[in-house]
């Protein structure tokens, strides 16, 4: 395994309360952190090299009752990244912006608002609809929205009489 | 001055796929704007929860249309690591083969898209023409021409059709001779120059403030941050080839780059081809049928090297016969959507629709 990535677990490890680890593959680890411990987490690898955020994205945990937001960090110069990830209360899905330490992450916070409804403190923007217009049903990525009842709501089966024409035929 | 908006897109001919650009402009210049996406939304990433592993191979190409083949790479290599396959040492060739002919395909597309809100459209046409001959080598490599779904779990779906090797070389061989007439047209060209040289700057602190990847992070920073270099996937680390830098990236920077990886796709081409090792092409994956191939459990990021910088998936199985959740990082969200509202305003009208051609945006990967 990538020294690396073995010496930035184990700092990890050493400074926050880790919960736990993962090696994913030979350049890339997993951490799981407390929700509370991931805005330091991050500007601590950021710090250590971590200077970009490749994604951040969510996973609805439905048994779970949780969201867990994973941060993709990367290494350009060394090759190596690391998934951050932090579990949140999936009935009460509030969270504090990181766009102060990574600014890229704003609208990478506006997608996960708006697919799976968790809120981004601070993120000025992020109440605003991105990519659904007029949306009016539960975010969409969560495991409990059923696309195809959604359909079927929104768009009903339209019946077609044979004698539309009628009135235009001419007769 | 009176403000006025003003959309640029989605229907337009200066825009690059169905995105619109919100503008406030004051006379010439844009003071304020936004990306409005969604234009493009499919909701590729729920269909794929309800889709099996193999089901999904049909769907993820469509994601990106000038450039679907790092999308099977992706899905494919993330399924590959959490089952723990090894794939033939022949497949990771032909991937790479694939991966690189359709790299050039979007370059030259994108290279000669600069063509189309300068109003030189012979670059167009060229380009086009020439990406047309790469469309017929896909056919006859993998059936399709735009989507190949070729790249499967565990290799690629066949083996290359006997002959090919000859006419990928007579292609390249012609494309190179005639990349000089490419650079006479486009970056020598006294219009292009005026309208590109030391215009729609991108400083190396804006590459990282936004997270911008590939051609515009090279040309910004002076490193080879190329994931190829970087993290090599596939067998990018036995190939030898160069990755352009500069310190200064302007436009005609950035275009130059295009045609400059040209001719290291070549050179990549030629050397897979020549290295290229028989063998099987296909490891059986997963026990039983493939449309009930359970793939275990576990969180993967893959990120290739795409045209565009950095594309990647993150794929997260339960263990069932569906991907729990796919997440898709498109190489043109950063720049896209932050870049579009932080720094395009400044720039003239005329100069919207080149911005958007330089930094390398497709709008279907900004939506998914």
């Amino acid at each position: 395994m990538n020294k690396h990535i073995e010496s930035v677990t184990e700092a990890v490890k050493a400074k926050f309360d880790v919960l736990n680890t993962e090696i994913v593959r030979d350049t890339q680890a997993a951490v799981d952190l407390k929700p509370g411990d991931v805005h330091a987490a991050l500007a601590f690898l950021k710090a250590q090299g971590f200077r970009q955020l490749s994604m951040l994205t969510c996973v609805d945990w439905l048994e779970d009752k949780e969201f867990q937001l994973v941060y993709l960090l990367f290494d350009w110069d060394k090759g190596v990244r690391l998934q951050m990830r932090a579990r949140l209360d999936r009935d009460n899905p509030k969270f504090t912006t990181v766009t102060n330490i990574y600014p890229g992450a704003q609208y990478y916070e506006r997608d996960v608002h708006e697919f799976f409804g968790v809120e981004f403190e601070g993120n000025p923007m992020s109440y605003k609809q991105l990519f659904l217009e007029n949306w009016d049903d539960i975010p969409p990525m969560r495991k409990d929205f059923n696309s195809r009842a959604y359909s079927d709501k929104k768009f009903p089966v339209r019946e077609y009489k044979k004698d539309f024409t009628k009135a235009g035929d001419g007769k | 001055m009176k403000q006025v908006k003003l959309f640029l897109g989605p229907q337009h001919p200066g825009m690059h796929g169905n995105a619109s650009i919100h503008m406030y402009v004051e006379g010439d210049i844009i003071k304020k704007s936004y990306l409005l996406p969604g234009m493009l939304h499919r909701g590729f990433e729920k269909t794929m929860e309800n889709r099996t592993w193999m089901n999904n191979i049909g769907i993820i190409p469509r994601i990106c249309v000038p450039e679907p083949d790092p999308n099977e790479m992706v899905f494919a290599n993330n399924a590959e690591t959490l089952a723990n396959i090894e794939v033939p040492e022949r497949a990771h060739w032909i991937r790479m083969l694939i991966l690189e002919l359709a790299r050039l395909a979007a370059h030259l597309m994108a290279f000669g898209g600069c063509g189309g809100p300068t109003g030189l459209y012979t670059a167009m046409y060229w380009a086009q023409a020439d990406r047309d001959g790469i469309l017929t080598l896909f056919e006859e490599i993998t059936g399709q021409r735009i989507y190949h779904m070729y790249i499967v779990i565990g290799g690629v779906r066949k083996d290359l059709p006997k002959g090919i090797e000859k006419k990928i070389l007579d292609y390249v061989d012609d494309l190179e001779r005639r990349l000089p007439d490419y650079e006479d047209l486009v970056l020598n060209n006294p219009t292009i120059i005026a309208r590109t040289k030391d215009q729609i700057m991108l400083p190396a602190e804006v590459v990282w403030e936004l997270g911008v990847t590939g051609i515009g992070m090279r040309s910004a920073t002076g490193k080879a941050y190329d994931i190829r270099k970087v993290a090599p996937y596939a067998r990018y680390d036995k190939v030898e080839f160069d990755v352009p830098t500069a310190t200064y990236s302007d436009a005609l920077t950035r275009i130059r780059f295009k045609w400059l990886e040209m001719h290291q796709i070549i050179r990549i081409i030629r050397q897979v081809l020549e290295l290229m090792p028989g063998g099987k092409v296909r490891e059986k994956a997963l026990d039983g049928s493939a449309l009930r191939w359970q793939v275990p459990k576990g969180q993967v990021y893959t990120a290739v090297e795409a045209s565009r910088g950095e594309y990647g998936y993150y794929t997260v199985s339960d263990g069932g016969i569906m991907p729990y959740r796919v997440a898709v990082r498109g190489a043109s969200f950063p720049q896209g959507l932050l870049g579009v509202e932080k720094y395009l305003p400044g720039h003239r009208i005329d100069d919207a629709a080149l911005w958007f051609d330089t930094m390398g945006i497709c709008s279907p990967e900004i939506d998914r």
